[in-house]
């Protein structure tokens, strides 16, 4: 679209700009370059200027913007590689295939469905645990235009699930590829990865095309102990599996005010990890497989004073895993000899098999309008209707639970201990759907010079729990010409899975239809200071509140029965020290306090410290390095390992050749260059007895052409 | 059913054939140039042969210069070392009877051919004066009456426009100006400074005794007036403080603060110089065809945050092409 490409030009001629008048100057001739403002160009600058038609985060708020020219500076090839940059959020894993579970300020568990992430806009949850997927395989980012990460509650805006934040990926559209890209990348772990990008106009149309195909055998770092270290059945110490293949594509077209676009991502052959049940299973294999699309209408002259969007979308998820929770020759009663052995007890030759498979749509439909015809006044309201649909369960199994004294055990399934289809039977849980309608409105109202409050308020109202209403309000003061400060309060929901709801009775976890959400309340104090003309510097002080947070109890049924507090500060800074160098960092210090145990939650580090230099040491060639410092994590109450999770820090090294012309771009990245023994916790009560290990040091090699 | 099964075959046989038919008929139509009206008239562009990010500045002018004349033309990348007499037979082998000549390198290379064809100049920030009468060159540089106008769009109250400027790099700018802040019945207040030193104390005069309401302030593009270290923190925070509009020619100062700007809008610029290479004179584009002329083919970019400030109207605000800060 016309306008974009001149915002494209907006960009090219600040750097010429710049350059120029120091030429005029000195009357030097123009053979020199000065790749200033592109390189090293303000984050929230480009952004904005990029033009997405989808204006995200336009309430006040704590925001962090990552664009693509910063994914592509420090080299990474993943998400998580990315979101670990951001202030006061870090990627800890789970046993589960290493899923990533984002915790900011402390605020995570295991299935992590805190955070709420989007694509263009969005939700990619899922109903049954209310995460991003369990069969997640990582997101490629080779197609990201940008990321924008809000911390802090967004449910007055975003309704589920915006509880800890919320993590905004838009996509690349045909602007911002312009031509046809070809890309691919080999590394460590026999990672491979090769991938098109196509952007461009047929007839009346703008269209943007991705596809990626990838795999991965994945790190192969140790588990020491698993769950079954002492039986003689233990396959530790052993590999952790983490190989995976993987598909994505996505086409964005775009007409006048139409756009539609279609998503794809395919993971199969996923290792488990860790295991599910903190078992190493090299056998067990997971597959994932996500369809969306959406069409949008958005006309921003759509009345005078007027901007008006209506939206539908579908999302199509399958997660099927089939898992070796045990591995074979498992037999428990062998533990309870020479005494007498609980009867059902018995061997597995073929191992504890459980085949967990789901299928979920969700439809949604919405409209939202912003008016600024007030003076003073800029106000946003939407609607909204949704359908979440558990709509079918495939369970087959080997084993039944045989309770003991010493807790409950899988025992070989009568009558002959073979894998049997018990989805009409006893599934884990059955078909469930529920519908959920929202409204929302805000207002920023301006009362005095430089003053803005705005106030907002959504009301969701779900089919089977209920109403709840989530406001927020920020008083944003524009201090001085090179200072902002903002007060925040806001509060947000996240409502009970089906997991938490209907899930037929088992040990581990129990579903209990009469449930209410989780709430968490959380006041912010921000400052935003541009204090010289390179350097730039944030100040985040929070403190929460949550309630009614959803455990199981000790029947393993779940109940809305915890309540956590917590508080910390953020700091971020970026200076650019030359035309060619910058460096940016930023320090998140958190405590949270379980309220049950009065102690501290455990799992999030209570310091993390994030710090990158970007090198331009001759035109074209760049180099940069990330440190990573996470330290400060408690074990979780119960938990009987006495001793904290090491602290640990990374460094990693990027050099890339990038030219704006029809060169090869290559990256050359070394991921944890001095080989440190990173480890991410695993949950109580230590059943991964020594942490799950991060890889080692690892390479990676890019390479792209415009073609 | 082996006659119906071939009849199938022989379907999509058919369906090949023709599908191929209109691939090729519209790989034709697309490559196919069409025939330019005023076919007279060659024209040809030298232009800096330097890397990216300016190359693709470069690139976007001579798409507007091919979209208006109707075709490709040809381009000469130049640089110091280029060698004049082989360009200059290139440019005659090739029929050129307009030279349009983009950056200083392109300038200078068109210089040196001396006189062998008409030149048209573009993409340059200013000219040495004497250079710049033979021929019509268009600068980078906004046009000060597109400021002007912006500027009493947003404060209809304004009344007196002040500028500080070094008259070595700018003299032919603030005759434009002059010329054009009566026409939009405004007072040009002009400070002359040679170095920084002399143009921080007339920004503190300035400052001292300015009134919001009537007086605004305009940095032009020139590094002995403005500095983006210690003038431009100075001015940012004194605008801030006093409540005055201040607006620049250099886009770049807007995300630092300055309220308003304009940058160029290349393809359009391109097209103007095909146009006053072609000899015409078009309406919206109206060049006056001599010396070094400011530009017209501009996009413009505000500052929201300090629109806000100066509590003028968000209406107003949103009728810029790029808005920071929102």
């Amino acid at each position: 679209m016309k306008v974009s490409i001149v915002r494209k030009q907006l960009i090219l001629f600040m750097a010429i700009s710049l350059t120029l008048v120091s030429w005029t100057a000195q009357g030097a001739s123009p053979s020199e370059e000065e790749d200033l403002a592109l390189a090293y160009g303000d984050k929230s600058f480009i952004s904005i200027a990029s033009g997405s038609p989808q204006p995200i985060a336009k309430a006040p708020s704590v925001a962090s913007v990552i664009t693509a020219e910063d994914i592509a500076a420090i080299g990474a090839a993943d998400l998580d590689e990315v979101l670990e940059t951001v202030p006061g959020l870090h990627v800890a894993r789970s046993p589960l295939g290493y899923n990533p579970i984002y915790t900011i300020r402390g605020i995570a568990t295991q299935f992590n469905p805190q955070i709420l992430m989007l694509v263009n806009g969005i939700p990619i949850t899922g109903v049954y645990v209310g995460d991003r997927s369990q069969v997640w395989g990582g997101m490629p980012v080779e197609n990201i235009a940008r990321i924008e990460v809000i911390r802090g509650p967004g449910s007055a805006l975003y309704g589920a699930d915006a509880f800890s934040g919320v993590v905004n990926i838009i996509t690349k559209t045909s602007v911002d590829i312009e031509g046809t890209q070809a890309g691919m990348r080999v590394g460590s772990f026999n990672t491979r990865d090769v991938w098109l990008q196509h952007g461009g106009s047929w007839g009346e149309f703008d269209v943007a095309a991705y596809l990626r195909v990838g795999a991965t055998d994945g790190q192969r770092e140790t588990i020491n102990a698993d769950a079954l270290t002492g039986t003689p059945f233990t396959l530790a110490p052993g590999p952790v599996n983490l190989d995976r293949d993987a598909i994505d594509g996505r086409i964005d077209v775009e007409r006048d005010n139409w756009r539609l676009r279609a998503g794809y991502q395919k993971r199969d052959n996923g290792g488990t990890g860790a295991g599910v049940a903190s078992v190493l299973d090299p056998v067990g294999k997971n597959y994932g497989e996500r369809i969306s699309s959406d069409l949008t209408y958005h006309d921003a002259n759509f009345a005078p004073d007027m901007d008006f969007t209506a939206q539908v979308s579908y999302l199509h998820i399958v997660e099927k895993s089939d898992l070796t929770l045990f591995p074979p020759g498992t037999d428990f009663s062998l533990l309870f000899l020479p005494g007498p052995v609980p009867p059902g007890l018995g061997p597995f030759p073929n191992g504890v098999i459980g085949n967990p498979y789901k299928w979920e749509r969700h439809l949604r439909f919405n409209v939202s309008a912003t008016y600024s015809g007030l003076q003073d006044h800029k106000m946003r309201f939407g609607v909204g209707t949704q359908n979440d649909d558990l709509y079918r369960i495939q369970d087959t199994n080997n084993y039944i639970l045989i309770p003991t004294v010493a807790g409950f055990f899988p025992g070989p399934r009568p009558p002959l201990g073979s894998v049997v289809d018990v989805t009409n039977t006893g599934p884990f849980v059955r078909p469930h759907s529920r519908r959920v309608t929202y409204a929302y409105a805000q207002d920023e109202w301006s009362f005095l010079q430089d003053w803005y409050l705005t106030a907002g308020v959504r009301r969701d109202h779900y089919s089977d729990f209920g109403d709840t209403t989530n406001p927020r309000i920020a008083l944003v003061w524009e201090t001085a010409y090179n200072l902002t400060s903002k007060l925040l309060y806001g509060r947000a929901f996240r409502p009970p899975s089906f997991s938490e709801l209907y899930n037929l009775p088992n040990p581990v976890l129990t579903g209990n239809p009469d449930l209410k959400p989780e709430s968490i309340e959380s006041a912010e104090l921000a400052f935003v200071w541009q204090a010289a003309r390179s350097l730039q510097a944030n100040l985040n002080l929070f403190r929460y509140q949550m309630k009614d947070i959803l455990r199981p109890d000790t029947s393993g049924i779940a109940q809305n029965s915890g309540r956590q507090n917590g508080r910390g500060v953020e700091i971020e800074m970026v200076w650019d020290a030359s035309s060619s160098l910058r460096l940016s960092g930023n320090y998140a210090y958190q405590e949270s306090i379980d309220e049950t145990s009065n102690q501290d939650v455990g799992g999030s580090p209570q310091q993390h410290v994030y710090a990158r230099a970007d090198w331009r040491f001759t035109p074209g060639w760049f180099v940069n390095s990330q440190f990573n410092y996470v330290a400060e994590r408690k074990r979780e109450f119960g938990d009987p390992r006495t001793d904290g999770v090491p602290n640990y820090h990374t460094v990693d090294l990027t050099l890339r050749k990038q030219q704006r012309s029809s060169d090869w771009d290559i990256a050359f990245t070394l991921l944890n260059l001095f080989d440190a023994d990173a480890r991410e916790p695993s949950p109580s009560p230590g059943l991964i007895r020594d942490d799950l290990p991060l890889p080692g040091r690892a390479w990676r090699f890019e390479l792209t052409r415009e073609l | 059913m082996l006659a119906g099964g071939f009849g199938f075959i022989t379907q999509v046989k058919v369906k090949l054939y023709l599908g191929g038919v209109l691939l090729i008929c519209i790989a034709l139509l697309a490559t196919t140039t069409p025939v330019s009206a005023a076919d007279g008239d060659v024209i040809s562009v030298v232009f800096p042969d330097i890397k990216e990010p300016y190359r693709s500045i470069f690139e976007q002018i001579i798409e507007g210069i091919e979209d208006e004349v109707g075709k490709q033309v040809d381009s000469y990348p130049v640089r110091t070392d280029t060698n004049i007499n082989e360009l200059k037979d290139s440019l005659q082998h090739q029929n050129t009877k307009t030279l349009i000549a983009l950056g200083r390198q392109g300038l200078a290379a068109a210089t040196a051919l001396d006189n062998t064809f008409k030149v048209v100049a573009g993409g340059v920030l200013t000219v040495p004066e004497n250079e710049s009468k033979q021929r019509p060159v268009i600068s980078l540089t906004p046009d000060p009456e597109l400021m002007f106008a912006r500027m009493k769009l947003l404060q209809p109250s304004v009344k007196r426009v002040f500028v500080v400027f070094n008259p070595d790099n700018n003299g032919w700018l603030i005759r434009h100006a002059q010329i054009a802040a009566q026409d939009q019945e405004l007072q040009l207040v002009k400070y002359m400074a040679h170095d920084l030193r002399t143009a921080i104390t007339f920004y503190k005069k300035f400052f001292a005794e300015a009134n919001g309401r009537h007086d605004a302030l305009w940095l032009p593009q020139d590094h002995t007036t403005v500095e983006g270290s210690t003038v431009l923190p100075f001015v940012l925070r004194e605008a801030w403080e006093k409540g005055i509009a201040v607006f620049s020619s250099n886009a770049s100062h807007v995300r630092r603060g300055i309220l308003f700007s304009f940058y160029p809008d290349n393809v359009a610029l391109g097209r103007s110089l095909a146009t006053l290479a072609q000899d015409n004179l078009r309406l919206g584009g109206d060049y006056n065809n001599s010396g070094i002329m400011p530009l017209r083919d501009v996009q413009s970019v505000v500052n929201q945050r300090t629109g806000k400030h100066l509590r003028i109207k968000s209406r107003r605000l949103r009728s810029f092409d790029t808005k920071l800060n929102e």
